[in-house]
């Protein structure tokens, strides 16, 4: 018998493998590496210390810029999966419409608007609601980032729905569930791991995001993105390495907890 | 077809029903001009292919569908217009649809703690369902932790706790292999029986049906094309589909040769004379040209001189409790007749001549 087709027997199939996941992986364990490193230097070795972990946690800013770049991710994660909640309902909970492709796209705008030219449109707005009104608190962040998730917490909230069996609904009207009951015992428990997985989305997105904070911010409204970024344009020290390590573990694991809630009763 | 006995009032009444989905061009008609009464307390099957209309007209009864036109009352009360929660039927679904983030249990108290019930009535009443489809040691599972089996009984006891007055089952029976289904037919015979309520009963398994069922309306693009008990649907056909889709059948033309009231006499391919049952309805005259159908187990071989066709065999096929015979007759017209196997007797060989002697009222005139 013929054996089966398989790409990873075609030449050269190992060199790019290889080459990719350097790509990927190499700067990050360099920069990892060098955390833990005793000496400033990005380059020289100098033995193995947690000494750029003690200066971040001991650097009040640090402390500050985490706390907000938290706060901020909770707050927009949470405020726009319950708008994508509502959205993904609003577009596969209906008889199919005229437009409703559209409406898929738009909501779906900042997956396809360059960050840079969103940043921009909302600098406009807000200098103009700033100079308007004279508000410069957090709401502009807060609202920015919500706009920005939203269809990152919808994406998965909205496959979820696509893909329930749509008779359990019926079931559940069928043994005398109101439109509103069916939700409530139905619906909404099923939906519960595409809600997670689309406010876990939102939260890494948010805490991620330079580009949107770095236009719509004033001044002391640093992230802990923005504020990596002015520091690296000074002095580049390992204590930089240190606050992305474990930027990076938290990242690390909340995409690990997504794809562990989505895969799970799927 | 024979007229409803004077029940006072039947439980199912769909009047004028009509179902068009779509619209303009792409509309498609998959309903059209139902008339049905389903009494109260019967086993009652729709049978048909797919894409008769019969899952259709089920997903109205129940409220899933509303008809484009006409009227189902439930009970003598007009459900047009109601959703499915306003009405007393509750339907087994095809695929169960048991919701899978609650136990057994939960599944089976769900409607009536939608209907309000207290909290110590769906209990007991969850305890005697779980007890009637002897699924008790199974109550705290998840639909996931159970057999296909076993999640069949559990969709059936979650549809009959809030005793409604009409059961829908759309093909609950399709998913089980055979020995499973053999069970669960029986099953499902001996709950409607014990609970004395009305089955509504949706399959495209004709043998199923006649097991089954009280009675049985037969249905083809959309519309129902006979109703009637099993033997009625079986002994007596109306129509070439009717008689096809139900059992083995052997379809022949003849000619009418004498007008009777209730039968006609026919002039068979040999040149015999055989009296036919006439349908509901159609009185062909003398001279014409119509089709019969005879069972294969209406004919058997008999001698040349009293036989009523001459054929000539062309294989024989062994199933164990009978034997089917193919038999080409004169004309060309392909015959099947089924033999017991009763004695040791050797199927004619083929090649062989033989004649074939159909019994009293083995013909029926269908319609075309």
């Amino acid at each position: 018998m013929a054996r089966q087709f398989s790409i990873s027997r075609l030449p050269g199939f190992g060199a790019i493998a290889l080459l990719t996941f350097v790509l990927l992986y190499l700067p990050i364990i360099i920069l990892v590496v060098f955390s833990f490193n005793e000496n400033q230097s990005q380059s020289i070795w100098g033995g193995f210390s947690l000494r750029w972990y003690e200066a971040a946690f001991d650097n009040q800013q640090v402390r500050d810029v985490s706390i907000r770049s938290l706060w901020l991710a909770l707050v927009a994660s949470s405020l726009a999966t319950i708008l994508a909640t509502l959205a993904a309902l609003a577009t596969t909970r209906v008889s199919r419409f005229k437009g409703q492709t559209i409406i898929y796209a738009l909501i779906n705008q900042p997956l396809m608007v360059p960050e840079v030219v969103t940043g921009i449109a909302l600098l406009i707005v807000v200098a103009f609601i700033k100079v308007q009104t004279g508000y410069t608190g957090m709401g502009y962040l807060v609202l920015a980032h919500t706009a920005f998730c939203i269809p990152f917490a919808y994406l998965p909230i909205r496959a979820r729905l696509e893909t329930m069996d749509r008779t359990l609904e019926q079931a559940a009207a069928d043994l005398y569930a109101s439109h509103v009951q069916a939700f409530r015992y139905i619906t909404l428990p099923l939906l519960v791991p595409g809600i997670v997985a689309g406010f876990m989305l939102g939260f890494v997105v948010s805490l991620d995001t330079v580009v949107i904070t770095e236009f719509v911010k004033s001044a002391g409204q640093d992230t802990l993105p923005t504020y990596m970024l002015g520091q690296l344009r000074r002095a580049v020290t390992p204590e930089m390495n240190a606050i992305a390590t474990l930027f990076l573990a938290l990242s690390l694991c909340i995409v690990t907890l997504f794809f562990l809630v989505t895969s799970k009763r799927g | 077809m024979s007229e409803p006995q004077p029940t006072p009032q039947p439980e199912i009444e769909i009047t004028g029903l009509s179902k068009v989905f779509g619209q303009g061009s792409a509309a498609f008609k998959a309903l059209t001009d139902i008339e049905l009464n389903i009494r109260t307390a019967e086993f009652f099957t729709l049978l048909g292919p797919s894409g008769c209309g019969k899952t259709t007209l089920l997903r109205v009864i129940a409220g899933f569908e509303q008809p484009s036109q006409g009227s189902v009352r439930i009970n003598g009360q007009e459900v047009a217009g109601l959703g499915p929660n306003a009405r007393p039927v509750n339907t087994v679904f095809q695929s169960y649809a048991l919701f899978p983030h609650m136990t057994v249990a939960q599944n089976i108290g769900f409607g009536l703690k939608m209907l309000g019930r207290p909290a110590d009535e769906v209990a007991a009443t969850t305890a005697d369902m779980l007890k009637l489809v002897q699924m008790e040691a199974m109550a705290d599972r998840k639909p996931s932790e159970i057999s296909g089996g076993q999640q069949q009984r559990v969709a059936l006891a979650r549809a009959l706790a809030p005793q409604p007055r009409v059961l829908l089952l759309d093909e609950p029976l399709s998913a089980l292999d055979l020995k499973l289904r053999k069970e669960m037919q029986t099953e499902l015979k001996r709950l409607q029986t014990e609970t004395g309520i009305t089955f509504v009963f949706v399959t495209h398994d004709q043998e199923e049906a006649l097991t089954m069922s009280d009675r049985i309306a037969v249905m083809s693009g959309g519309r129902i094309l006979q109703l009637g008990s099993p033997s009625e649907i079986y002994n007596s056909p109306s129509e070439r589909f009717v008689a096809d889709f139900i059992g083995d059948t052997n379809f022949l033309k003849v000619k009418v040769v004498e007008a009777l009231t209730e039968t006609v006499n026919v002039r068979l391919p040999g040149g015999a004379l055989h009296s036919a049952r006439l349908p509901d309805g159609l009185r062909p005259a003398a001279g014409d040209d119509v089709s019969v159908v005879v069972r294969p187990e209406q004919a058997t071989l008999g001698d040349g001189a009293k036989a009523h066709l001459t054929g000539t065999v062309t294989n024989s096929v062994f199933f164990g409790t009978d034997t089917h015979i193919h038999v080409n007759l004169e004309d060309g017209t392909p015959f099947t007749l089924r033999r017991q196997n009763a004695g040791n007797t050797a199927p004619p060989a083929p090649g062989t001549m033989v004649g074939l002697t159909l019994a009293d009222g083995a013909l029926q005139v269908i319609r075309e």
